[in-house]
């Protein structure tokens, strides 16, 4: 499903992403660990399609050259990032952001345009997923919300979406208790055998909840080792001292 | 009814042969396109034959009564006043009943500069509203520019005053016809008294190829509440002056106003809230979006006179520009005189945030929506606590298509 071969990414003439190889197959989860600064946001920004990166390598979700489309159409050919760091729009109401976002994936789809009635129930049984008030939808995208609310948001968003690549940047990061299991159950939710999933994350907590088919670790802008969900209790344990400064010895190790 | 011309119309009249007109140098008029201005032409008002067609469909639908001017002369075709609630006096100036016609002798301040003078030449005609007790309906002002052969611009006058407790709802529509060079020039006097609560809205919205100039001048009682929005959006220059005088201890006057610039329109706000009693509230918020090679000009100011103890103001003036070759002048201004004062004022100009635009497009929002969707929630924020549905669908649907 999602292929990205030799991938690299350079900010400003500095390299972030090295190559990175992944292999996505449909209905996979997929954890992304790593040391802060790694490179995993960017990797999840490249997926997106931020502008400002020079990217080189390849990446295809079902055969479609992702890394040639604008956000927009990677939106509308399955791809949703949730973001580390949800931007807050103020003026922009929420509810009219949803609907606006998936009638423009429906109609770049060629399918009708959603009616307000529908939409409505789409969007209660995303809010039912994510235990959110009502009233959120009411107000302006993410504004004034705390970091948690923001959290949901994007995974009430996923919800709405029904996207086919999930990418899930730091989801768990910033939740009490009670988000992190609402969170993980929402994504548990809406795993599917036609919906992939990388979770990128820095505790072991999450992957409880969600428990991945493969995890990998990003280091230095590479993937240097990929295994099952074995692999994030090692790391829980040991931290990456295993896998810093070596990483030139290791390429090529992912999966 | 006929009204003796007042002496103060006398002596504008007498002041034309001299009228010097504003320049650069006037801090008021500094970025106003001087050259254009002094193209206008003034002169008695008097009634067209016919209404040019492009009229009516311009004017928003609001509830209520209305009263329209074409070029400073009331058009009875398109004005209906209907039936009025006791203690509401909604007319043309010409039509003031007795007790009224005395107040109309008398001007708020007479300033000096030459629109002034014109305005006090020849807009003897206009729009009275005196209310005692409260008006639910929303009173509507129209005032219409027709560029004409003899003179291209048209003046007029409106007086509001609010009695004692008394609260009412004035939208001011400005507009225009045609694509010939012109304008209008309104003066708005308005008095609150003691307790009286005023929501003043103007609409300014005059073709491209008009010149709109426009002041304001308010004198609050004790407790009065005046809330003024101004939506400066048409016309090629478009400009409205406030001059609100806070008279009696705690008053409040919350200003706030968008102005939205496309082509090579300059859009100027020039506020001035003065502070002479204590314990007044004033609020200045305006928000510009400029794209294009339009100009914005905010030109406020917070006037603290000796005494006024306990004020407390706040200017903000927030800008978006969506062009490189648009530009904005904004001058946020205290001048306080008083002790225990609270005054904050900050103005900001930036550009459409990258990287919302980009959390919007990866919701698969296309570019240029997603900027549309920026720029409204931007703009919109002025309209947060407009209860007034007509005037938010009319602004609404105006800045849709703003972009034609
Ligand atoms: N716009 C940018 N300009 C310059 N450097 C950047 C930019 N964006 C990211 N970087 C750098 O790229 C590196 C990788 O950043 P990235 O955000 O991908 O890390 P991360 O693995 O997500 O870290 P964290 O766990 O802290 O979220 C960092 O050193 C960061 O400073
Ligand atoms: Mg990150």
């Amino acid at each position: 499903m999602l292929h990205v071969d030799d991938l690299t990414v350079s900010i400003g003439g500095t390299p972030i992403l090295k190559g990175l190889d992944l292999e996505v197959g449909p209905g996979e989860v997929h954890a992304i660990m790593g040391p802060n600064g790694s490179g995993k946001s960017t990797f999840a920004h490249a997926l997106a399609g931020r502008e400002g990166y020079d990217v080189e390598g390849t990446v295809t979700l079902d055969g479609a050259d992702l890394l040639a489309m604008e956000p927009e159409d990677r939106a509308a050919a399955g791809v949703f990032m949730g973001f580390q760091y949800p931007v807050e729009i103020p003026g922009v109401n929420n509810m009219y952001f949803l609907r606006t976002a998936l009638n423009s994936v429906r109609r770049s789809r060629g399918e009708d345009e959603i009616s307000a009635r529908e939409f409505l129930k789409v969007a209660q049984e995303a809010m039912d997923l994510v235990e959110m008030k009502q009233d959120f939808l009411n107000r302006s995208v993410n504004a004034g919300f705390s970091g948690g609310e923001k959290k949901r948001n994007e995974i009430l968003q996923m919800a709405v979406m029904q996207p086919k690549l999930a990418v899930l940047d730091e989801t768990d990061s910033g939740l009490d208790i009670d988000a992190l299991r609402v969170v993980a159950s929402g994504v548990n939710a809406l795993r599917g055998p036609e919906r992939s999933m990388i979770v990128i994350t820095h505790y072991q907590r999450l992957l409880d909840y969600i428990k991945p088919d493969y995890v990998h670790v990003l280091v230095n802008g590479r993937i240097v080792e990929s295994g099952d969900h074995t692999l994030a209790l090692h790391l829980e344990e040991k931290g990456y001292a295993d896998f810093l400064g070596e990483d030139a010895e290791l390429t090529g190790a992912s999966a | 009814m006929t009204v003796a011309a007042p002496t103060w119309q006398a002596d504008a009249l007498e002041q034309l042969a001299s009228l010097a007109l504003p320049t650069k140098r006037d801090e008021a008029w500094r970025y106003s396109p001087h050259a254009k201005l002094s193209q206008l032409t003034f002169g008695p008002a008097a009634a067209l034959d016919e209404v040019p067609s492009d009229v009516e469909a311009q004017i928003p639908v609001l509830d209520g009564p209305r009263l329209v001017l074409v070029n400073g002369v009331v058009d009875p075709g398109r004005t209906n006043l209907g039936a009025l609630a006791d203690g509401v006096v909604f007319c043309a100036l010409s039509e003031a009943p007795p007790p009224a016609a005395a107040r109309l002798q008398q001007t708020h301040e007479s300033p000096d500069d030459a629109f002034s003078v014109i305005n006090r030449a020849y807009g003897t005609e206009g729009a009275l509203v005196q209310v005692s007790g409260q008006v639910d309906v929303l009173l509507h002002i129209v005032d219409v520019s027709v560029p004409g052969a003899t003179h291209n611009a048209s003046a007029s006058r409106v007086v509001i005053d609010l009695a004692e407790g008394a609260s009412a709802t004035v939208v001011e529509t400005r507009i225009g016809s045609g694509t010939g060079f012109g304008g209008s020039n309104v003066r708005t006097e308005i008095t609150l008294g003691a307790e009286a609560t005023l929501e003043h809205i103007i609409l300014q919205d005059l073709p491209a190829s008009q010149l709109h100039i426009g002041r304001v001048d308010v004198d609050q009682a004790a407790s009065s509440t005046l809330r003024a929005r101004l939506f400066n959006l048409g016309a090629d220059y478009g400009r409205v002056a406030y001059h609100v005088h806070l008279v009696g201890e705690g008053a409040r006057a919350e200003l706030s106003g968008l102005y939205f610039g496309f082509g090579d329109q300059t859009l100027d706000q020039q506020i001035t809230v003065v502070h002479e009693a204590k314990d007044c509230t004033s609020r200045q918020s305006y928000r510009g979006v400029l794209d294009d090679s339009s100009t914005g000009i905010w030109n406020g100011c917070v006037d603290v006179r000796p005494g006024a103890d306990g004020t407390d103001s706040e200017q903000s003036n927030d800008n978006l520009l969506l062009s490189k070759t648009a530009e904005v002048n904004t001058m946020p201004r205290l001048e306080i005189l008083a002790d225990e004062v609270s005054c904050q004022h900050g103005a900001t100009v930036g550009q459409l945030d990258d990287t919302a635009l980009y959390y919007l497009r990866s919701r698969g929002i296309r570019k240029d929506e997603a900027s549309r969707l920026l720029i409204n929630g931007f703009a919109d924020q002025v309209m947060d606590d407009l209860e007034h549905h007509g005037v938010r669908g009319w602004v609404t649907a105006r800045l849709g298509h703003g972009h034609e």
